[in-house]
């Protein structure tokens, strides 16, 4: 640590690029990361403020919950872990606003979904012509008692609350009642709801022609998820292999400039853990010390980015990818290690 | 008792139609408190018997004693305590690293072996005798090659080491700068109580040398 710590800070420039550099990857990945997460969870944070573990859905539906219909005959009896969904997809209208696409979801106000839902303002919904919409619609100029129309509807529906985190698909989510979801689908009689979802993680129907999934494997399903998902997971991981790379070749570089200085302590008789010692806490060195701006910068980021933007900024998550960086950091720093260890002593005697 | 001594050393590199016999039958001894000087043309074979008589390797047959302790037959980790401990090195062109001003390059030897090193007023002493106490501070780029020099000695003086080996230390010197190091090396040997080996092919040192030897095609002779 004294060797690594005394040339960073004699070697302030040369130091300082390569943090530079440490600092520019990490805050890449951690806006990559922040903005997968963001994306992943405008798909799912809908489904997951509702904390369930299954999903029952029509067997023919392949497993999208918009293409789903269930009859009250393959609903059956429910328990207090139960609870219908009705999910469309609807443009929500209103005069001076600009047309948006959101997806409906029709709740049953007796069951624990509507029952738990976290409003950050205003009431649950009591009517048929009410509606409880994402906080996003804050951002378009929409407020309590705002009327909006749902497609082609004329019927008017009121906001009477906000909630926060909730989205799906990518979507604004309007949630209403499920009679209001059978009028936007135009189902007057037949199915009564789109999905059962279920608290118990053993939950399963036994009716004809429906299935159940788990949340996740719903989740997973949801069009578009995966590829988003695994593109962003793939370009992560390339930039952790790319910044293990540039790391390790810089690290060598470093190491490679050095080696008849260490050549001159392996003759003074400092032993080679030494020198390995100052190799790798000088790798660790600069990489926490980039880590650590990288993390101010996406902190700055974070606090400063408009709320439009996807992105979540997720701590266990960035740490986790945080520490993934200074591990790969790690391997890149012992590359040189063998160069170090077999550098040769005799190499600096007889000029 | 000799502090070092170098007994019956050959060096044989390469097998076959590539032997090369580079020491042969080499014996040398060191009193603390004298500056030898061994000296011969390049290829004679100074050089080998430095990386030798400083345990950087291992002769083909012989042994090499420092305060008592053969260290021919030592592992590597081994020659490295010893050397830290017993062998201090002055090289050609100084070495010192470039990041260490010249109070961190004694740190780092402290970091390395906490006990046995020259106290503070020791130190102090060393440095004013080499008259570099006012460089304390600086890093080895902002110092002249002969201050560089001179505090490569300090250096190699710190650990507290029963001899010193020297390998051209005037090599990078100018005529007049060539005289005092010499001297300072003779002192240095008399004042610390230490063995000062020189390796040079500068005959400009011999009038500081206790003992003279000639290393002529891997033969080591006294004069």
């Amino acid at each position: 640590m004294f060797l690594a710590l005394k040339e960073i800070k004699k070697e302030k420039l040369r130091s300082g690029l390569i943090i530079a550099m440490i600092v520019l990857i990490s805050y890449l990945i951690f806006i990559l990361t922040s903005l997968a997460l963001g994306l992943a969870r405008q798909n799912t944070d809908a489904i997951n403020s509702w904390h369930v573990d299954q999903v029952t859905l029509n067997s023919s539906a392949n497993t999208d919950m918009r293409q789903s219909f269930l009859t009250a005959e393959q609903v059956g009896k429910l328990t207090k872990k139960e609870a219908l969904i009705g999910e469309t997809s609807v443009v929500a209208k209103a005069a001076g606003h600009k047309q948006l696409s959101a997806v409906f979801i029709g709740l049953d106000d007796t069951q624990f979904v509507a029952k738990n839902l976290v409003l950050e303002s205003g009431h649950q919904v009591k009517q048929a012509h009410q509606i409880v919409v994402d906080d996003s619609l804050k951002l378009e100029g929409y407020k309590l008692g705002s009327r909006i129309k749902l497609n082609d509807s004329q019927t008017r529906y009121t906001i009477v609350g906000f909630t926060k985190n909730a989205k799906m698909n990518i979507a604004p989510v309007v949630y209403g009642q499920l009679t209001t979801w059978q009028t936007l689908r135009g189902l007057t009689n037949g199915p009564v709801a789109s999905a059962i979802v279920s608290q118990n993680m053993h939950y399963k129907t036994t009716k004809q022609g429906t299935k159940t999934y788990s949340t996740a494997k719903v989740i997973e399903k949801l069009p578009g998820y995966q590829a988003q998902t695994t593109t962003f997971v793939m370009m992560i991981a390339f930039l952790m292999v790319i910044s293990l790379i540039i790391i390790a070749v810089f690290l060598y570089i470093l190491t490679m400039q050095k080696l008849p200085n260490y050549a001159v302590l392996r003759v003074q008789g400092i032993p080679s853990r030494v020198l390995v010692g100052a190799t790798v806490s000088q790798s660790v060195l600069l990489v926490v010390s980039g880590l650590v701006f990288g993390t101010i910068l996406t902190i700055i980021t974070a606090l400063v980015i408009p709320p439009a933007i996807p992105m979540a900024f997720d701590i266990p998550v960035l740490s986790a990818v945080g520490a993934g960086l200074l591990v790969m950091a790690l391997i890149g720093g012992l590359i040189p290690i063998k160069s170090v260890l077999n550098v040769d002593p005799v190499s600096v005697i007889g000029g | 008792m000799s502090s070092f001594s170098v007994k019956n050393v050959n060096q044989i590199f390469g097998t076959g139609t590539a032997k090369v016999h580079v020491l042969h039958d080499v014996n040398f001894e060191a009193e603390p408190g004298t500056l030898s000087l061994i000296m011969g043309p390049s290829g004679s074979g100074k050089s080998t018997f430095l990386t030798i008589a400083g345990g950087l390797l291992t002769p083909t047959s012989g042994e090499v004693t420092v305060n008592g302790e053969t260290y021919t037959d030592r592992t590597k980790k081994q020659r490295d305590a010893l050397r830290l401990d017993s062998i201090g090195f002055v090289l050609q062109t100084y070495h010192l690293l470039p990041y260490l001003t010249v109070a961190d390059q004694f740190k780092l030897v402290d970091k390395v072996k906490p006990n046995g090193n020259l106290s503070k007023a020791e130190l102090d002493d060393v440095l004013e005798t080499l008259g570099i106490e006012q460089l304390i501070n600086k890093y080895p780029g902002e110092l002249s090659g002969g201050q560089q020099q001179r505090v490569a000695i300090a250096r190699a003086l710190y650990p507290n080491p029963a001899i010193i080996l020297a390998d051209e230390p005037t090599a990078a010197l100018d005529g007049s700068r060539v005289k005092v190091v010499g001297e300072l090396l003779k002192s240095l040997a008399v004042k610390h109580h230490k063995a000062v080996v020189v390796v040079t092919h500068d005959a400009r040192l011999i009038e500081a040398a206790d003992h003279l030897y000639e290393m002529q095609d891997g033969y080591l002779t006294k004069k």
